[in-house]
């Protein structure tokens, strides 16, 4: 009976820590409740948000990435609080899943206006699974806008890297550093992360549009998962295939593509995409021609304004924001 | 003048809920053979697995070879030279017959176990004792009596002063019995003392010295082992007179029931024809390996047949399964009453409704609770299974009592034909009888009753009518007032091919 | 001659779970003839490397998995503790501490994990599934707390001989990494087939309560397989450091799993007792040319997660079909030779 009861007690346990939902200081936020009182309490909370606004009181506003391990999440939320702080009447939280999972966004989109939310800064994991809780939350009051991925409903603003044109500069990156090589064919190799992420997705459609027209063959795109190991292995069997020129599309992609051309020692073209430690060191050594480094703090800091700008009826822009990307080389990156 | 090797005095074991030994004393000498007799219950399994260390006691006093054990473990115990064959088979399937004999004493040189040496020893541990097996042979692939003999010989390979044997003869085959007692002469000749647990009571003649009886968790009384004092033995045992051992009712035999036609199933059921009728119980008697659970499988629908008709109160019913068996009114009460009879982890009520849910559904297929209770109520009454409450774990019950659940399910929907395998394995001689009695009144009520069993003097005492099966076939049929031991066997071994 | 070579071949088949493991070894040569077909670069000296390189992580995180298999449960948490290893030795690092040191450190949490494992299974008498999922939950929140929830930084020059030492360095142009795999593998396969230890592997996995009456010590070997494995995924995430020369908190994601379809293709038993090491090569190699394989094929995703995917349930099937007919009904005895003296 004992030996019952500690395997159900462990088995809650495990269960409600794998509940998805966890925030920015890692209180985990659990709370299940139906979509009536979410409704409910969201339009209490925008009507006492518009109250508080003209009183001068702060604004509830959440911040719902992908998930929170990945740095890029991280400058978003830095970016964020930098706004935050600046403009001081901001109750700020930031929420994510622990792993990239439709699901549990939607869990902690749901969590976000129970909670009071009056602005959701989104980064939306699935363009299309998102929309039907996020129509339910704007119905009720609550204030829309996406940073890095957008869902198909539109919203005040997207703030964004422009993920097509990034991809197609790393493309023309490539071929430029190619041509001074003297090579104008020659096969060509993506490393992504899945089929699904819509953001990376896009990175190779403009990746691979910079080559049309040209004489190089790009060979079946393979998936690391974003796994720096993973996609060392991939990268490394391109080099063995012969390829000239690899492509990462996301930061452990990147890592492990430049990982494998160092170890090749051959003159392959890496290009790939976000900045981190590693990659910057795998650039300084020569291993790596070029990053398309995204910047995620902008859309945390730009966001947040916006949002509050919405919320006390302001002017908000344009409907996309590029929040761009900067080519970090050798030389610009020092 | 024989010491006393074994002395327990005044044992006390209290499980939750029940006392399983009160003030129990048991004392054996060197060179002897005692029997622990006594009903399922009664405390004979408590009590070695407490002289074995595989239970500590609650009170009282043990002494081995003169000293006073103040704690036992099963470690204590095999330094001190007490090996336990248990009832239930204990092998590693997956290991050979070698690794299970020296399971827990590997012999090693270092680190690396000395497999060739231990193959060699098991080789001749096996030969001593007659076996004929390859040590290097996965348990798996033997049979269960092979298996149980392997279980005898790591028992004995361990060179053990006090061997304790719990039904150690349930699977074995009659040569292995006899190897198995020639054995034990010899061991008691080399004064080891020996301690034999059994329901055979008729297998007791041949080896045994005395016996001490219990009941009800008390020690009753110990004597010196003489055939003729059997009934008194019994009576002992159950606390009260067993009149009759096998209860014969008769009745008069009516229309023919079930008819069974050139059924084909394997090798073990070749071209079987029988024929049941009402008010007649029909016993299926012969070796292990005739075939004999492997028909009635066949009939029942749990294996595949490739020919067969098979006809009830004069129609033919098609059986291609169990349901279609169920439907029609066949049961069977497998042999294996843990295994393939009850699920052991589910209560009384829920086995007992199992079978019959179509009858208690309505028609969402919510089953009436109202409806299972009285079933449930209904069967346990009527026959009389001893139960604190409905609610218990069936696995929990003693095997006369399990018994009564697995054919008590059956009769709650009116079956026509209850055919039994083995139905009284394992179970104590006051249960027997109940049991019996059981088959007894399905006969009266015109219910079909067929049953198989290993135990000759249980076939000779209820069946009207008994069918000798060998090899597959059926080799012989007698009505049981015209049949003797020696007929039946004769039958049992007519095999197709003579095997030098 | 005739009759020499018949008896060395039939002592091979007569080794318990052989006969599975010639079957997959068979359709590995297979699978890697067929690559080679379709993209001769397959079998190119620089591949070959790389892809025995690619399937030592496999072998090792297969080897562990299988210990505990043949004992009958299951290890969940072998991913998390790839990630755990992987963090804690590459934040170490960036902080300045000698390589070694943090692998020291690294191996001990690694071996906590295993420890605890092994006692809430056989001393708390949890479900294995319940048990290791809930290490594999708290190894990887550990895995992400280490460095405060981020990747860490490039371990630095510093670590360079760590790396080579792991991954990238070569002895006799063979990867260190598919060394270190042999040598373990060697040692792993020693430990289960000639000694003691092992064999109680296989005996508490076939029978615990033979076992446990036999005298056997059920929490030590059941703590011992776990250890094992632990051991394992902790190379292999030191491995995977230094193939990135940076910690990454998801490393190692999903690799139980990897484990279990190494192990089982091999002819390891997912119902414990059976299975031979020399399988889980197989296996492992079988998972490793698939993925390598099917790039050089030029395979579209699906296809190769639908390929991968029917091998595992083939393999488990097989082994489901097999292992339970195999002890079944043994009571029938079908081939039972009884004299004519089988009589009183």
């Amino acid at each position: 009976m004992k030996r019952k009861v500690l395997a159900a007690v462990f088995a809650m346990g495990l269960i409600a820590s794998m509940a998805g939902c966890s925030s920015g200081q890692k209180e985990a936020v659990s709370k299940v409740q139906t979509t009536a009182a979410v409704t409910e309490a969201a339009s209490t909370a925008a009507e006492t948000a518009k109250e508080e606004a003209s009183g001068g009181g702060a604004y509830k506003i959440y911040l719902i990435t992908m998930d929170q391990m990945d740095q890029h999440w991280v400058n978003v939320d830095a970016g964020a609080q930098k706004a935050v702080k600046e403009l001081g009447n901001v109750d700020y939280k930031w929420l994510a899943p622990d792993v990239k999972d439709d699901a549990k966004q939607i869990e902690c989109i749901n969590n976000a206006v129970a909670g009071g939310a009056q602005a959701i800064l989104l980064a939306a994991n699935g363009p299309d699974a998102v929309t039907a809780s996020l129509q339910e939350a704007m119905d009720a009051g609550v204030k829309v806008v996406y940073v890095d991925s957008a869902a198909s409903l539109p919203a005040i603003q997207t703030l964004a890297t422009d993920n097509k044109a990034a991809g197609k500069t790393a493309g023309e990156e490539m071929i430029k550093a190619l041509k001074e090589n003297g090579i104008e064919s020659g096969k060509i190799g993506i490393v992504n992360v899945n089929a699904a992420t819509a953001s990376t997705v896009a990175r190779e459609e403009g990746f691979r549009s910079a080559f049309e027209g040209s004489q190089f063959e790009i060979l079946e795109t393979q998936y690391g998962e974003g796994d720096a190991a993973k996609s060392k292995d991939i990268a490394a069997n391109y080099i063995t295939q012969g390829c000239v020129g690899i492509f990462g599309a996301n930061e452990g992609s990147t890592v492990g593509t430049g990982n494998a051309i160092q170890e090749a020692g051959e003159t392959v073209i890496g290009v790939g995409f976000d900045k981190s430690d590693m990659i910057l060191q795998l650039i300084k050594d020569g291993n790596l021609l070029a990053t398309m480094a995204q910047n995620p703090d902008v859309m945390g800091y730009e966001g947040i304004k916006i949002a509050v700008n919405a919320l006390e009826g302001k002017d908000t822009g344009a409907e996309n924001f590029d929040t761009g990307v900067s080519v970090l080389t050798k030389e610009t990156s020092n | 003048m024989q010491e006393d090797i074994v002395r327990m005095q005044k044992i006390v074991k209290t499980f939750p809920g029940v006392k399983a030994l009160d003030d129990v004393s048991f004392y054996l000498k060197s060179g002897e053979v005692m029997a622990l007799l006594g009903e399922n219950g009664a405390g004979k399994s408590t009590l070695v697995k407490i002289l074995s260390g595989v239970y500590p006691k609650d009170g009282g006093t043990i002494e081995v070879f003169g000293s006073e054990i103040r704690e036992m473990t099963t470690q204590k115990a095999r330094e001190l030279g007490i090996a336990i064959i248990h009832q239930e088979l204990n092998m590693c399937q997956h290991l050979t017959v070698a690794e299970n004999i020296f399971l827990g004493r590997e012999r090693t040189r270092g680190l690396v176990l000395s497999e060739k040496e231990m193959n060699k020893e098991a080789a001749g541990i096996l030969r001593r004792l007659n076996i004929d097996l390859d040590p290097e042979e996965p348990v798996g692939n033997l049979a269960v009596s092979k298996q149980q003999m392997v279980e005898i010989a790591k028992a004995l390979s361990m060179n053990a002063r006090i061997l304790i044997m719990d039904e150690p003869t349930s699977a074995l085959t009659s040569k292995e019995i006899n190897d198995l007692f020639t054995i034990i002469k010899k061991l008691k000749k080399e004064s080891c003392g020996i301690v034999y647990i059994s329901h055979r009571l008729e297998e007791l003649k041949h080896i045994i010295d005395r016996v001490t009886i219990m009941r009800d968790g008390r020690f009753i009384t110990s004597m010196n082992f003489d055939q003729k004092r059997m009934e008194e033995i019994i009576s002992h045992m159950v606390g009260r007179e067993i009149k009759q051992k096998f209860p014969r009712v008769s009745c008069r035999k009516g229309e023919r029931i079930l008819e069974i036609r050139n059924l084909n199933a394997g090798r073990m059921v070749r071209g079987i024809n029988l024929e049941l009728y009402e008010g007649e119980i029909v016993g299926i008697a012969g070796l292990m390996g005739a075939g004999r659970t492997e028909t009635t499988r066949a009939i029942f629908g749990a294996d595949p047949k490739e020919t067969g008709q098979i006809f009830l109160d004069g129609k033919e019913v098609t059986i291609h399964n169990v349901e279609d068996s169920i439907k029609a009114g066949i049961v069977l009460a497998p042999e294996d009453r843990k295994k393939d009879g009850l699920c052991t982890k589910l209560s009384i009520r829920d086995n007992i409704a199992l079978p019959n849910l179509d009858v208690l559904c309505g028609k969402l297929g919510i089953v009436s609770r109202k409806k299972e209770r009285k079933m449930t109520d209904e069967t346990v009454d009527s026959l009389k299974i001893k139960l604190a409450n409905a609610e218990v774990d069936a696995g929990s019950l003693s095997g006369g009592n399990q018994q009564k659940v697995v054919v008590g399910k059956w009769l709650a929907r009116n079956s026509r034909v209850v055919i039994f395998d083995e139905p009284t394995r394992g179970i104590d001689v006051a249960a027997k009888v109940e049991i019996y009695n059981l088959m007894n009144e399905l006969k009266k009520k015109g219910i079909g009753v067929l049953f198989v069993s290993s135990e000759m003097p249980e076939v000779l005492g209820i069946s009207d009518r008994i069918i000798i099966m060998c090899d597959g076939k059926i080799t012989g049929e007698m009505a049981a007032t015209e049949a003797t031991q020696d007929q039946i066997l004769k039958f049992a071994t007519q095999f197709d091919r003579k095997i030098s | 001659m005739n009759s020499k070579r018949q008896s060395w071949f039939k002592r091979l088949f007569a080794v318990r779970g052989m006969g599975q493991v010639v079957t997959v070894g068979v359709g590995l040569i297979v699978m890697c003839v067929v690559f080679g077909i379709i993209n001769p670069t397959f079998f190119s000296g620089k591949n070959v490397a790389n892809l025995l390189r690619q399937i030592a992580p496999i072998l090792l995180i297969g080897i562990g998995q299988s210990y505990v298999l043949i004992t009958g449960n299951i290890d969940l948490s072998i991913g998390s503790v790839v990630g755990m290893s992987c963090m804690i030795s590459a934040t170490m690092m960036t902080k300045g501490l000698n390589p070694w040191t943090a692998v020291l450190l690294t191996l001990m949490c690694c071996l906590i994990v295993g420890a605890v494992n092994g006692l809430l299974v056989a001393k708390c008498k949890l479900p294995p599934f319940i048990a290791t999922l809930g290490t594999m939950t708290i190894a990887r929140g550990v895995a992400q707390i280490v460095n405060n929830n981020y990747n860490t930084d490039a371990i630095g020059d510093g670590a360079k001989g760590f790396r080579d030492f792991f991954y990238y360095g070569k002895v006799a142009g063979v990867y260190n990494t598919v060394i270190i795999a042999i040598v373990l593998w060697l040692v792993f396969n020693f430990l289960l087939s000639k000694t003691r230890t092992g064999r109680h592997i296989y005996a508490i996995g076939s029978n615990i309560e033979a076992s446990k009456l036999s005298g056997v010590n059920i929490v030590a070997t059941t703590t011992k397989a776990y250890l094992v494995s632990s051991v394992s995924s902790c190379v292999v995430g030191l491995v995977i450091c230094a193939t990135s020369g940076m910690g990454t908190m998801d490393a190692g994601n999903a690799y139980e799993m990897y484990a279990v379809a190494a192990s089982v293709i091999g002819g390891v038993s997912t119902l414990g007792g059976q299975g031979i090491l020399i399988g889980t090569v197989i296996g492992a190699s079988i998972w490793g040319v698939l993925q390598n394989g099917l790039q050089f094929a030029g395979a579209p995703v699906a296809i190769r997660n639908i390929v991968i995917g029917a091998i595992v349930v083939i393999s488990v099937l097989i082994d489901v079909i097999v292992r339970s007919g195999k002890f079944g009904k043994k009571n029938k005895v079908e081939n039972q030779v009884l004299d004519q003296e089988a009589l009183s």
